[in-house]
């Protein structure tokens, strides 16, 4: 019976090494973990155009000029303590804090605090094809191309060692919301000038340097990414001490790591297990409307889609809330105008998308198809955050539209060769969408449904109305907000009027967290800020 | 015994030259540019140039070869297609995690499965064999990915006893130095070592245990076969005869006999290891050569998949014939099977 006795010890031996193994953590390795859903792609947000970079890196280091509440839909100050704008419209003048220190670190330690310079510096990196930065890390800078920012600033210039002006070429009101965006992060010019001086400038976007809450410690791909908290942070130090983003790309295995702690924040959890963990008392879930806008488009060139009454009885016949509940799971809400509801310029016309099949035949009556057609919905062929399931949405829609006598085609190609089409006007009809890149609601117009945008080929409804295009360029020549206001107003008038697009759902974002973080903020609009976030200390959730 | 040794070497240096070779080939079969493939500098790359000339490319098929080995013993291994990292570094970095992994996992299945198959053995077809038996049938049915979910739901999420993910708490600031972690804990600078210690290893535990169980069952069978065979040899029977206790039989005689051909399938056992670390890093989040490869292989990143399967066949290998030397200095029979002609 030895063996049995050594057998049992052994056992005995290996439950007492890990149930006496604690998992608690000493004192200076207390913090908050992270579970993020990919690597970022680079420590600089200029670069990216990733959701998952701008988390892990936009308002973690860095901090911008300006900043948007989302709660008061107004601009705020940040690194610029106010601004003004001139005269005509061109010329914002920004006055910076004089008490902001960047990042000290083994790899730098800065001997000024911010100034203009290190603004001029940051912006000319994108604006100016002769900065020594320009080129490093590849020349793109998505954000500030797609928003046709580089066309528009003519000129960014120190006028005081504590004051910038942005000269532009013609007036654009969404300017502020651009430079309140995530991407618009201030940069160190000292930190630029001694890597150039070293010969090592393509260090610049992977070791950053910068003046937010937290600084640079290191990264492992694939594994963690670690920061420090920024000690001397102007508006005072973060909660917690370290903060890591762990890598972890499965949904299902990131749910599971914050069930076991591995994790104390994960973000987009997997959509069938949210009612689960709603209903769990150790963790939290917290929500946020994503600004983006699921839309079925038609294509107002093509017979029948150019007569409006067609177009308002495909409006008419489908059942968006259906759509919702099939395809979103209910994490979504649905859309009453192309804006979503987080906007100032929101302005809903429930009326006009109204499930109503009834009235739906009588439009097609009026409009001698009353008879039926045949037509395409091109439903687009990958997976976005503003619809998850379009494949989905194109089938139940057809059900919806054979209710009403039209015959419907479901058509779907590669992505690539799908965008190309649609950009051609290939397509009968298409479900598709779009997600802001900055919080102006110009955003929504102009790239999307303007006679512009349907040169450029990005207007999917290949529509094209003078008196909305007026609107939405006095819109956004304007700088005072009830005026704008009211003309995004009349502008989403037209559209429920002529009904080029009929706007489907804005998606919901969710998060979750355990019960003992605290200070975390619903994931907000471009990028996650966890300067507030911390652990309950350890004394008063107990043991765990 | 050196002209075992020697022929033995001989033939490891063969088979690492034919696994060269095809790791060289990979280059040409892969779809796309065969240096881009080779070294992951693409074509538009302002390096490609100079690499194309360095990998020989100008010249002939032998030239080229030679310039590939030339490439390896110098530790340029090209960089990634995905994320342009170098090769080698991270290699560096992630066969030291695999192998601590793969090492633990093979002393629990060396410390675990021949004891129990002479156990098993000792009490033939009395209930504790039936239970060993079956416990190691079941054992060697299961595949791994499934015992990882099952025990990561049983001991981390209902228990709540392991982590399940990584090897370390990430908060532990501990540098990647040698990729290990538990070298990499006693090589840092931090001040609660055990405190980093005892998080270690509840991180590997677990993984080390599911790695460890497809090894452990075949040795408990291989060992039980054997040992069933030798306890029934004429030789134990004269044992007892002359008054030997049981302890004495089973250490001197019956034990040592048995070991023979159980140490010839200590090869196998870490094959069956190596096959299913990949799958196990996968599932744990281990920052090892598995979770790499595997995702290169999804990726299409060709130069990855090629040094990873380099590195992979090369140690197999290298164990294999140092396995087979092991056991011709330890039993004279075996070396008389490697003189045969």
């Amino acid at each position: 019976m030895t063996t049995k006795h050594f057998l049992c010890s052994v056992s005995l031996i290996v439950v007492g090494l890990v149930t006496g193994c604690n998992r608690a953590l000493p004192p200076e390795a207390e913090g908050v973990l992270y579970c993020a859903e990919g690597n970022p792609e680079a420590f600089n947000p200029q670069l990216v155009t990733s959701g998952t970079t701008l988390d892990m890196t936009s308002s973690q280091l860095f901090d911008r000029l300006i900043e948007y509440n989302e709660s008061s839909r107004e601009f705020e100050s940040s690194l610029a303590e106010h601004w003004s704008v001139s005269e005509d419209n061109l010329r914002y003048r920004f006055k910076l804090r004089e008490d902001v220190p960047f990042h000290s670190t083994d790899f730098f330690h800065p001997t000024r605090n911010l100034n203009a310079q290190d603004v001029v510096f940051t912006f000319n990196r994108w604006l100016k094809p002769e900065h020594p930065y320009h080129e490093i890390s590849g020349g793109q800078y998505p954000f500030f191309t797609a928003t046709r920012l580089d066309q528009l600033i003519r000129e960014v210039s120190a006028t005081s060692s504590h004051e910038v002006e942005i000269t532009l070429r013609e007036p654009d009101s969404s300017l502020l919301s651009i430079l309140a965006s995530s991407f618009a992060v201030i940069m160190s010019a000292e930190y630029g000038q001694q890597l150039l001086n070293q010969g090592e400038p393509q260090q610049f976007d992977l070791e950053p340097i910068g003046t937010g809450p937290f600084k640079f410690s290191h990264f492992r791909k694939d594994v963690a990414l670690n920061y420090v908290r920024h000690d001397e942070y102007w508006k005072g130090p973060a909660a917690s001490e370290n903060l890591v983003f762990r890598i972890a790309p499965n949904d299902h295995k990131r749910m599971l790591m914050l069930l076991t702690q591995d994790c104390d924040i994960s973000p987009y959890p997997p959509a069938r297990d949210i009612a689960w963990l709603d209903e769990r008392e150790d963790i939290h879930l917290q929500t946020s409307m994503s600004p983006n806008t699921a839309f079925w488009a038609f294509n107002t060139d093509k017979a029948p889609f150019n007569d409006i009454k067609v177009r308002q009885a495909l409006a008419h016949a489908i059942d968006r809330d259906a759509l919702i509940s099939a395809v979103y799971f209910d994490h979504a809400v649905r859309a009453d105008s192309i804006l979503p509801n987080t906007s100032w310029a929101h302005s809903p016309t429930p009326e006009a998308f109204r499930y109503d099949p009834q009235r739906a035949r009588e439009l097609l009556d009026e409009a001698g198809y009353g008879s039926g057609f045949t037509m395409d919905v091109w439903a687009l062929p990958v997976q976005r955050a503003y619809n998850p399931n379009a494949r989905l949405m194109a089938e139940l829609i057809q059900s919806n539209l054979n209710d009403i006598g039209v015959n419907v085609n479901i058509v779907s190609y590669e992505w690539s060769s799908f965008r190309r089409s649609l950009a051609e006007g290939a397509h009968d009809s298409v479900l598709i969408g779009w997600s802001a890149d900055h919080a102006d609601p110009d955003n929504f117009f102009r790239p999307l449904l303007t006679c512009a945008a349907k040169a450029s080929g990005n207007n999917r409804a290949m529509w094209c109305n003078e008196i909305f295009d007026n609107l939405v360029t006095n819109a956004i020549r304007s700088i005072d907000r009830p005026t704008r206001e009211s003309f995004y107003h009349q502008a989403q008038d037209i559209l429920a009027q002529e009904v080029p697009v009929v706007p489907l759902a804005h998606s919901i974002r969710f998060q979750a967290s355990r019960d003992y973080i605290q200070g975390l903020q619903p994931p907000a609009y471009g990028g996650i800020n966890l300067r507030s976030v911390s652990k309950v200390a350890e004394i008063e959730r107990g043991e765990p | 015994m050196s002209r075992v040794i020697i022929r033995q070497l001989s033939l490891l240096l063969i088979t690492l030259f034919l696994i060269s070779l095809l790791s060289f080939s990979m280059s040409y079969w892969f779809p796309g540019d065969p240096v881009t493939n080779a070294s992951g500098i693409p074509i538009d790359h302002p390096r490609y140039e100079e690499v194309f000339e360095k990998r020989g490319f100008d010249s002939n098929i032998a030239h080229q070869y030679i310039s590939y080995l030339r490439s390896l013993f110098e530790g340029d291994w090209g960089q990634s297609m995905q994320d342009n990292s170098e090769i080698w570094d991270e290699l560096s970095l992630r066969l030291p995690a695999t192998l601590e992994l793969t090492v633990i996992a093979l002393a629990i299945a060396l410390c675990i499965g021949p004891p129990l198959g002479i156990i098993a053995a000792k009490y033939y077809r009395k209930p504790i064999d039936q239970v060993i038996a079956f416990i190691s049938l079941a054992g060697y049915s299961v595949p791994v990915f499934w015992l990882a979910q099952v025990t990561i739901l049983i001991f981390a999420v209902v228990l709540d006893v392991v982590p399940i993910a990584g090897q370390i708490n990430p908060l532990f600031d501990v540098p990647a130095v040698s990729g290990s972690i538990l070298i990499d804990i006693a090589l840092s600078d931090i001040d609660h070592k055990w405190i980093a210690f005892q998080n270690a290893f509840l991180h590997i535990v677990l993984p080390a245990i599911v790695l460890a169980t497809a090894p452990c069952v075949l040795l408990v069978r291989f060992t039980r076969a054997s040992a069933i065979h030798v306890l029934q040899q004429k030789f134990v029977k004269g044992a007892y005869a002359r008054g030997l206790s049981t302890a004495e039989v089973m250490f001197k005689h019956a034990i040592p006999n048995t070991m023979q051909p159980v140490t010839r399938q200590l090869s196998t056992a870490f094959s069956v290891l190596v096959t299913n670390v990949l799958i196990t890093e996968v599932i744990f989040s281990w920052p090892g050569l598995g979770n790499w490869l595997v995702r290169s292989i999804y990726e299409r990143d060709f130069p990855v998949i090629q040094h990873g399967l380099l590195v992979l066949a090369s140690i197999i290998l290298t164990v294999n014939v140092f396995a087979n030397i092991l056991q011709a200095w330890r039993y004279p029979q075996v070396r008389q099977e490697f003189y045969a002609r």
